[in-house]
């Protein structure tokens, strides 16, 4: 993830964070790119998530 | 003379007896906490007088006939998210500094209405994930052991008082890791029950899905006594399990013969390599297993980074979204590793939030497949003695894979147990896993293990 789409990121959620924090958080930024590829695996498109809603009791 | 450090089911045997009173007891704790926490901040506030009231009233149920079990009249600590009718319970941050909660959450009811006495509010890391941090209203907690060392977290509070013997127990929660990584670094026992177990009614979230109440204590016994109250079916909190709640104590037969043990050892000398004294001490403890009639063979599970970044995931985006608004309003009223943390939330994507939700599915069966001929699996807690308080980075957490992560999202029981200590004299551990909702053998196997060696007898010295 680049500095630019950190920053387009964090102007979208609204939040204000100083510079030296964005900087630590754009050298970060890493860890999330990567945890996200190791979840995003090939998978049929009905395998369900853990928290499907339950269904309503009477 | 009350003896400077007692657990709870020798306290409990005492009074019992009427050997001693809670009135002695607890205010022999509040001697305790008036001379040593000065040097640990395990407490951000100490509730003296109706600590006090409590005990008296107590000794006059018990001096009457009417003694409710074997936490009547024992002080406890609660972690500074569990909330208490009247009390502040702030999560150790500026953002709730004035909020007095209208009621008790529910497992500080059961644990007060089985006659534990509150002696405080115990500090965490911000939320139960910011921490060790200096820029809060209240410092973080320091390790009994060494006091330049890290507690662990976010039960920081909790490990370090119990640790010390300023409470004979307490409470902690477990998103991550939360209960098991400060028991394991400050040398206690600490459950994460299964998810469900223990109510979350009344409890400052983290993460919903991953976030699991628990006991920290001396010993597994201790343990044991402290679920019996907190479990229980609870319609307050919507994963509140419906099951019934055995009898934990009496499950501590101390026979574990013909137990079967998965040793998951790739997760702690490959996946996130342990140091040389964790390692000895795991691979003594599985020969204490064996001796005990257990049998014990290798467990191979996904690495352990597919299982930290599955429960990572779930658990920022679920915090954010509790967080976010104030986040927006009020970012620099929350610590600098808080928001900071946070803040990455705001880089991951819906569609990754599901997919490891998804990922969550697979892993859970995955463990249930892999311990259909086991009892219990057995890996690393942490992986070394506590570090230095000031050296544990801002991202610490996504640096190397949390060992104790994986049974956040399996939803299953895992105990951390103190396996000796290091050549620098801090505690070392592993962790003890069960099937879902079986804590009853996580304890058993836990108690035997620690009958069988003598960590338990070892107690860090507060004077030197």
């Amino acid at each position: 993830m680049s500095r630019a789409e950190v920053e387009t990121a964090l102007a979208r959620a609204g939040l204000e964070v100083p510079e030296r924090e964005r900087r630590d958080i754009a050298a970060a930024a890493h860890f999330i790119d990567e945890m996200g590829e190791r979840v995003r695996k090939t998978r049929t498109m009905a395998a369900e998530p853990a928290h499907i809603f339950p269904p309503p009791k009477e | 003379m009350v003896p400077d450090f007692l657990t709870i089911a020798e306290a409990a045997a005492l009074i019992g007896k009427r050997e001693l009173s809670p009135v002695e007891l607890v205010e022999s704790r509040l001697s305790r906490i008036e001379r040593h926490d000065g040097k640990l901040n395990s407490f951000i506030r100490v509730l003296r007088e109706p600590a006090l009231a409590a005990a008296r009233a107590a000794a006059a149920e018990i001096m009457a006939g009417n003694r409710r079990g074997p936490l009547h009249g024992i002080p406890i600590g609660l972690k500074d998210i569990y909330e208490t009718k009247g009390v502040p319970t702030t999560g150790h941050s500026k953002i709730l500094i004035d909020h007095v909660p209208q009621q008790d959450a529910t497992s500080v009811r059961r644990l007060t209405d089985a006659g534990a006495i509150v002696l405080g509010k115990l500090a965490t890391h911000e939320f139960a994930l910011g921490g060790p941090s200096f820029d809060l209203p209240w410092p973080p907690a320091r390790n009994p052991w060494d006091t330049s060392r890290f507690t662990g977290g976010s039960s920081s509070g909790t490990g370090a008082a119990v640790a010390a013997g300023l409470v004979l127990g307490g409470t902690g929660s477990d998103t991550g890791g939360s209960i098991r990584g400060p028991a394991a670094l400050c040398g206690l026992a600490g459950l994460k029950p299964g998810y469900g177990r223990i109510s979350r009614a009344g409890i400052l979230p983290l993460a919903f899905s991953l976030d699991h109440a628990g006991p920290m204590a001396w010993t597994a016994e201790d343990c044991a006594i402290m679920l019996q109250a907190m479990a229980g079916h609870d319609p307050a909190d919507p994963a509140s399990a419906d099951r019934p709640v055995p009898d934990y104590r009496a499950a501590l037969s101390g026979d574990i013969k013909g137990l079967r043990v998965g040793l998951i050892r790739h997760f702690y000398e490959d996946d996130n390599p342990a140091d040389e004294a964790t390692r000895q001490g795991i691979a003594a403890a599985v020969k204490v297993f064996e001796d005990l009639g257990c049998s014990v063979r290798e467990l191979r599970l996904s690495p352990l980074a597919e299982w930290a970044a599955c429960g990572v995931l779930i658990m920022l985006t679920e915090a954010y979204a509790i967080h976010e608004a104030t986040l927006r309003e009020r970012f620099s009223d929350y610590g600098e590793l808080f928001r900071d943390r946070m803040v990455l939330a705001a880089l991951i994507s819906g569609g990754d939030y599901v997919q490891a939700v998804r990922r969550r599915r697979e892993l859970a069966a995955e463990f249930a497949t892999a311990m259909a001929d086991l009892d219990l699996a057995l890996t690393a807690a942490t992986p070394s003695e506590a570090p230095a308080i000031d050296a544990v980075g801002k991202f610490a957490t996504f640096e190397r894979p949390m060992l104790t992560m994986p049974f956040n999202v399996t939803g299953t029981p895992a105990m951390s147990v103190c396996c000796g200590y290091s050549a620098a004299g801090l505690p070392l551990a592993f962790q003890l896993v069960g099937k879902p909702f079986d804590e009853a053998t996580v304890l058993r196997a836990a108690h035997a293990y620690e009958k069988a060696t003598t960590w338990r007898s070892v107690r860090p010295r507060l004077d030197g």
